[in-house]
């Protein structure tokens, strides 16, 4: 407990402060992603002393978190991909002259998820950590489908639509060098695609680049020169925020238990969830502040829970958190039971550095937030070109490749036709996401089980996921299944 | 509206074909499991029978019960997209033979005239700035390769 | 009109004049693309920060590491050797991986092993057989012996299909006939670090580097490292040598090269400052701190040395991808 007044310390601060800044702002950048930066930022540090190079490193990493909410809001450009769902609501906010309040309630759901998450890391970290440990290939498989099973809250107007659409998320999500055989698939010779169809340069394109080409024009951008309302949110914006936030924070703990999740998915499990419980489900997607609320939350939940396997058990839950884990070993330190043990007094100071984190986002970020809103001021020219700056920068420094670029354009065709026709892209997205985790922990568990099926059932926490994601989809597809025969019967 | 899903049922229809085809030539089942084409093949089936369903609910018109709504852009508004599509593709193909610098320079001031900018000098100045203010951001402070073209720019 | 074609003319040879006399000066006259195949934080992008940090003062030029991951490398080094041989853009080639990548049919490999020039090696990391302290192996015998006994049951763990892990598995079947594991192909270190804390795998084959402060913490317990000397950073573990298989042998390098047919000053002058900056004592302290093994390796003995290791890969892969494995 010593350690946290230690991390008190004037540099400790500052070095907190210029994490959270250069945090923000890798967020904001596009393409630079929280590892990379993290990563750029590293040599940097050798000339710190460990417990400051830390300190720095992990405000870079959770500022990061917050960073890529803002051009999500503003430009429909998620600045890092866990920003994504952000993009559903929050943008839509923005056009309706509201986005000042989304930036805010944002910061807010981020402060109090990040906040509770390091309540709960100092409180119950040890018990919590085994958590990682109980979520082995197979369980891991299990979660991913219930995750698939969320595709049915967000199919919109027709469910088979809906389905068509993750199928094809699912399948894009294959391109690229098999986890079986290790050799290419679907890549007809283009070496680019050996890894994949980019998933940053395909979400940049749906939501960027098609919200640039729906809006071209259009009257609306009228709507936001009107006067900027207050920041605050309403009374009533308030009292529906709080519950999603509240729940947002829990699921993005609990998600952030569990090594190899990723930051989008407690979004997207968050917004969902939310959605579900929703009296009214369909201003979703139209501008619902709990839209922009619960996912925000569940992110920076998220990413402080995260830090918990990697400090009880030198387990790293994420490519970001992997990076983070080398700047412990550069440094000299091995993160794990025996840290705490032999230098509890840095493991304080880091963890006290999150509380100090936090606070300093928030403070650094509400107010900006009037600032970020202004942008969307400008005439509409600059803003348009603007973004597309912003997204070719993004797209093609991620691997310094114009393929990824070229990528990003034609998924903006195919987001403007989808959008101008009404169909869902959540799904796509969602299909995107899960597909590689999907048939990787299924091959993985088998290589484990040396071909036995059995080890999905046989192992308790498997099958009581493999049951609760069979009751979701049934609960889906009895729930809209009236809905469709009533639209059907309205004819 | 109607027509609109009609055409993309007809191209997902098309995806679906080909991924079916592509993944029979991967080995479909493995010593241990599933083998690289299972998958493919399998969503590609789940696919197939999904968009033909929807097609088959279009055709016999049982969703949209709105109204018609306008999908085709009008004149102006194509025009501008069009413009910006070129940009974006033509900036892609040349932006590793001219660099980075000298693309984003054409690119910005050439997309603000098309799209109606005025000011000869914001239209400059946001030019240079997205330009070799950027490149001089990420390519010097963060470190960030951008590419330098055959000219050396 | 003719004055602004006059001008656009004048301007264009006047650019073009600079640009001819550009080439003509010394190497390098602006900063130089270091690639890393694999995403930015790993071992090898951490070890490559270092170097470059500390040989661009002696340069002159900036050197910006250029992450490039994908498809265990496969990306990086084909966008490599597409690369003008001018000495701007070289990058890490890690062997073995960079040899299965070209010997696996079923990868399509564009390049060859003769689509590099080898400059100079940095690292070479030797392999090591680990377990968890609290498991029932103490010695390499008593893997083998279970091996044996109950064959295609103990699950042994990669950091991915075909990496000099997988390679070590093999060598280690062919040199105790009758032992045979059941291969789990993870993603990385850190992933298998975890399903052996996790109790779903029995053994992992790795490298020093990865877990010299884990077992120096007495997390983990190595068996071996697959070498003929001890490594310095675990001098109380046997190597397989010692213990009687000396055919066990395996590691991973990573050294740094360009695409082929690079001129003989430019390499000389790369390797020059590059290998005063590996043995900077800067480097030496933080890569040594980390446990990371430097070895460097110039000119005849380096290209020796990816020979030998494209021969020895070679055998593997084949079996590799012959190898029924149930």
């Amino acid at each position: 407990m010593n350690g946290l007044a230690a991390a008190m310390s004037w540099q400790n601060f500052i070095f907190a402060l210029i994490g959270c800044v250069l945090g923000t702002l890798i967020g904001v950048l596009p393409g630079l992603g929280p590892a990379a930066g993290t990563a750029i930022l590293i040599p940097l540090t050798f000339r710190l002393d460990p417990t400051g190079a830390l300190i720095m490193l992990s405000a870079i990493y959770y500022g990061a978190m917050y960073g890529g909410t803002i051009t999500s809001v503003l430009i429909n450009v998620p600045g890092e991909a866990a920003s994504v769902v952000t993009c559903f609501d929050g943008h839509q906010m923005a056009k309706q002259g509201r986005g000042g309040t989304a930036l805010g309630i944002a910061a807010i759901g981020s402060f109090v998820g990040g906040i509770a998450a390091t309540i709960a890391l100092v409180v119950v970290a040890p018990p919590l950590a085994r958590v990682a440990l109980s979520f082995g290939p197979p369980e891991f498989f299990a979660l991913m489908l219930v995750g698939l099973g969320l595709v049915t809250s967000l199919a919109g107007r027709s469910l088979a639509a809906g389905l068509a659409m993750a199928v094809l998320g699912l399948l894009i999500a294959m391109v690229g060098i098999d986890p079986v055989r290790g050799a290419p698939r679907f890549t007809f010779g283009i070496p680019s695609l050996y890894d994949g169809v980019g998933f940053i340069p395909v979400v940049m394109g749906l939501f960027g680049v098609a919200e640039i080409l729906l809006t071209i024009g259009a009257p609306t951008r009228q709507v936001i020169a009107t006067k900027l309302t207050s920041l605050l949110p309403s009374r009533e914006e308030w009292r529906r925020s709080w519950g999603a936030i509240g729940r947002g924070t829990g699921i993005g703990f609990f998600l952030g238990l569990i090594p190899g999740v990723g930051a989008i998915i407690p979004t997207f499990v968050a917004y969902v969830f939310e959605k579900r419980i929703s009296k009214t489900p369909e201003h979703f997607g139209q501008g619902a502040i709990e839209g922009v609320a619960a996912p925000e939350s569940a992110n920076n939940a998220y990413a402080n829970a995260a830090m918990i396997p990697l400090l009880t058990l030198g387990i790293p839950s994420s490519p970001t958190i992997a990076v983070l884990m080398g700047a412990f070993i550069v440094n000299g330190l091995t993160p794990g039971p025996f840290l705490f043990q032999e230098r509890p007094d840095l493991v304080w100071a880091v963890i006290a550095s999150f509380f100090l984190g936090n606070v300093l986002l928030l403070i650094l970020n509400l107010p900006l937030v009037g600032l970020w809103a202004r942008i969307l001021h400008l005439p509409y020219q600059y803003v348009c070109v603007g973004t597309l700056l912003f997204c070719i920068l993004g797209a093609y420094s991620l691997q310094q490749n114009v393929f990824d670029v070229g990528v990003m354009i034609v998924c903006g065709i195919i987001g403007y036709g989808m959008r101008k026709i009404d169909l869902p892209i959540a799904p796509l997205v969602l299909g995107l996401i899960l597909g590689p985790f999907i048939e990787k922990s299924l091959r993985t568990s088998l290589e484990m089980s040396g071909g036995d099926f059995s080890i999905f059932y046989t192992r308790p926490l498997c099958l009581g996921l493999l049951v609760v994601s069979a009751l979701i989809l049934v609960a889906s597809a009895l729930r809209l299944a009236p809905a469709e025969v009533r639209e059907a019967s309205k004819n | 509206m109607r027509r609109g899903w009609q055409v993309a049922c007809v191209c997902l229809l098309g995806i679906f074909v080909s991924a079916l085809i592509t993944s029979l030539g991967y080995s479909l089942t493995d010593a241990l499991g599933p083998g690289p084409g299972f998958f493919p093949f399998w969503l590609s089936m789940i696919g197939m029978a999904l968009t033909s369903g929807l097609l088959v609910q279009l055709v016999g018109g049982r969703i949209f019960a709105d109204p018609a709504v306008e999908i085709l852009p009008s004149r102006q508004v194509a025009l501008q997209g069009g413009s910006v599509l070129i940009a974006l593709t033509g900036a892609a193909a040349v932006l590793e033979p001219l660099g980075f610098r000298l693309t984003m320079l054409l690119f910005i001031a050439g997309l603000l005239l098309a799209l109606g900018a005025r000011s000869l000098l914001a239209i400059a100045l946001t030019a240079v700035a997205g330009s070799f203010g950027v490149f001089h951001v990420f390519y010097y402070w963060l470190k960030v390769p951008l590419p330098i073209g055959a000219l050396g720019i | 009109m003719s004055r602004v074609i006059t001008a656009i003319i004048s301007a264009a040879t006047a650019l073009a004049l600079n640009i001819a006399g550009a080439i003509g000066q010394d190497f390098p006259n602006r900063p130089i693309q270091l690639m890393v195949a694999y995403p930015a934080g790993g071992s090898t992008d951490i070890a490559a920060r270092i170097v470059a940090s500390i040989a661009e003062k002696e340069l002159g030029q900036p050197i910006v590491v250029v992450n490039k991951g994908g498809a265990g490398g496969q990306v990086g080094w084909t966008d490599m050797v597409r690369q003008k041989p001018d000495g701007y853009y070289i990058g890490f080639i890690n062997l073995p991986a960079t040899n299965t990548v070209i010997l696996d049919p079923e990868r399509k490999a564009i390049f060859s092993e003769k689509d590099f020039t080898p400059i100079i090696n940095q690292v070479l990391d030797p392999g090591v057989i680990w377990v968890k302290s609290d498991s029932p192996y103490k010695t390499v015998q008593d893997l083998i012996v279970a091996a044996k006994n109950s064959p295609n049951t103990i699950r042994a763990a990669t950091t991915g299909i075909l990496s000099d892990d997988h390679l070590a598995i093999l060598m280690t079947e062919e040199a105790a006939p009758g032992a045979a594991f059941r291969l789990v192909h993870l993603e990385g270190g850190a992933a298998q670090f975890k399903e052996i804390m996790a109790g779903n795998v029995d053994v992992a084959f790795d490298n020093v580097g990865s877990i010299v402060p884990r077992v120096r913490s007495g997390e983990v317990r190595a068996l071996a490292v697959l070498d003929d000397v001890r490594s310095k950073f675990l001098p109380e573990v046997p190597t397989t040598k010692e213990l009687g298989y000396p055919t066990i042998i395996s590691n991973s390098t990573r050294g740094i090269a360009g695409p082929k047919d690079m001129p003989a000053p430019i390499v000389a002058k790369l390797r020059e400052v590059l290998k005063k900056a590996m043995e900077a004592p800067e480097h030496v302290k933080k890569l040594e701190e980390q446990g990371i093994a430097i070895r460097i390796m110039v000119g005849e003995e380096y290209a020796k040395y990816f020979a030998d290791t494209h021969a020895k890969a070679k055998k593997y892969t084949e079996w590799a991808k012959n190898r029924p494995q149930k």
